[in-house]
């Protein structure tokens, strides 16, 4: 019995068997032959809702999902920017502790004094740039201070910016003396933190620890300023002593310095 | 031919309904008489192709006996193929085999048609007797047919002719 055969008599028992169905009426008055259908139909168009259903639900998941990530990265970004908000407000306040710590020098050095914020800084070159509040051409040479003690002076201003030269700037020298006036010295800079201490004669009483200020008679800094503290005092063939010191001025985490731009050396009679 | 033979299977079928008409005997119905055409192709024929006739056959005793058309085309085609594939193993055409060819295509169509109509929530009560008694008429049938044909009267007729005219 070949294939043909057998497909033909399947096709023609199942039309038979169909057109049979359709004669014959079931419950509701329609034929069997479309409670059939109805049967065979049902499953399918449940299959093809539930297609859809999870079609619809997946969408919906992927549009929740996507919508998640997008405020899961908003979060992110606000709370980064939060962090940087709260590293901002730290250094805000901590420079104003160490505007608190200007009290002193603010009061001593008189109204006329700026505070400038530190934006850059770069030890090794000598330099750093402060921000003040208030547009200012400050005249060159201007000494600049912080709570701890000198700083530098004015190279350039412009404006909101001002350029400096940190006391430990290779070029950079400030006339220092003990706090009692008994020993005088040149502070001169090295380019890094340390700073060499010249022309201290090798009588003079000196000890390590020894807290330098300045004497005012570079004619640049007012006197009275702390700069340096001696770490290493040696004794050679030279008829002065070889003085190490280190600024007083924390000069890497400094955020705050106080720009004294109406100080005069003749009005302090600190000049020689 | 043909038309011979489809004008005797109308007249089977016109018989077929007097003998389940009122007012004959209950047995009558047992018959089935139009099962010697799907007996005699399975046995005579040659040349076999899809049963086309039985099928014919089939719609024609649903019209006139079955409560749907459709079914009874199932069942006679049905019949008709398994006689096929029964008389392609079966070497005797005795009047004998014609008795068996008649009660086994008896038994496929009535099984088959119940099956066809189940379905359709049509079958009706049944039972093994019913269907025995049914192959067993039905198989007398054709045995009596096919003995008749093997008697073959025509030969004998014509051979009484010659005799006679001589």
């Amino acid at each position: 019995m070949s294939r043909t055969y057998v497909l033909r008599t399947v096709l023609v028992w199942t039309l038979l068997e169909l057109l049979a169905a359709l004669q014959v009426p079931a419950i509701g008055g329609t034929p069997v032959l479309f409670s059939w259908l109805r049967i065979l139909i049902e499953p399918v168009a449940m299959v093809a809702q539930g297609t859809v259903d999870l079609a619809i639900d997946v969408g919906l998941g992927a549009r929740g999902l996507q919508q998640a990530m997008i405020e899961n990265r908003e979060m992110r970004i606000n709370l980064e920017t939060l962090r940087a908000r709260q590293i901002l407000l730290q250094a805000d306040l901590a420079a104003l502790r160490e505007i608190g710590d200007f009290a002193g020098p603010d009061a001593e050095f008189g109204a006329g004094a700026l505070i400038g914020r530190c934006i850059y800084r770069d030890l090794i070159a000598g330099t750093m740039e402060v921000r003040t509040a208030g547009s200012f051409i400050l005249a060159h040479d201007t000494p600049v201070v912080s709570a701890k003690g000198l700083v530098g002076r004015v190279l350039r201003s412009e404006g909101h910016r001002h350029w400096l030269q940190l006391l430990t700037h290779a070029a950079a020298a400030v006339a220092v003396e003990t706090e009692d006036s008994l020993v005088h010295g040149l502070a001169l800079g090295t380019g890094s933190n340390a700073l060499t201490i010249a022309y201290v004669p090798r009588q003079a009483e000196l000890e390590r620890g020894a807290l330098l200020v300045t004497s005012g008679g570079d004619g640049i800094y007012p006197p009275g300023i702390p700069a340096a503290r001696v770490t290493r005092i040696r004794e050679s063939d030279e008829p002065f002593l070889e003085v190490t010191a280190i600024s007083t001025a924390d000069l890497h985490a400094i955020r705050m310095v106080l720009i004294l731009p109406e100080w005069a050396p003749a009005a302090s009679g600190g000049l020689p | 031919m043909w038309a011979k033979i489809a004008v005797l299977a109308a007249v089977t079928l016109a018989f077929q309904r007097i003998l389940v008409m009122p007012g004959m005997p209950a047995w009558f119905g047992h018959f089935i008489l139009p099962i010697i055409w799907i007996v005699a192709a399975s046995l005579v024929r040659k040349e076999r192709h899809w049963p086309y006739e039985a099928l014919l056959l089939g719609l024609a005793w649903d019209l006139l006996f079955g409560p749907v058309v459709g079914p009874g085309g199932i069942a006679w085609t049905a019949a008709c193929l398994s006689l096929y594939g029964l008389a392609s193993v079966v070497a005797d055409r005795s009047p004998k085999a014609w008795a068996a060819f008649g009660a086994v295509g008896t038994v496929v169509v009535i099984l088959v048609q119940r099956l066809a109509v189940m379905p359709l929530g049509l079958a009706g009560f049944f039972t093994f007797r019913q269907l025995a008694l049914s192959a067993v008429l039905t198989g007398l049938w054709c045995g009596c047919v096919g003995a008749v044909l093997a008697l073959d009267l025509g030969k004998h007729w014509r051979a009484y002719h010659v005799r006679k005219l001589r």
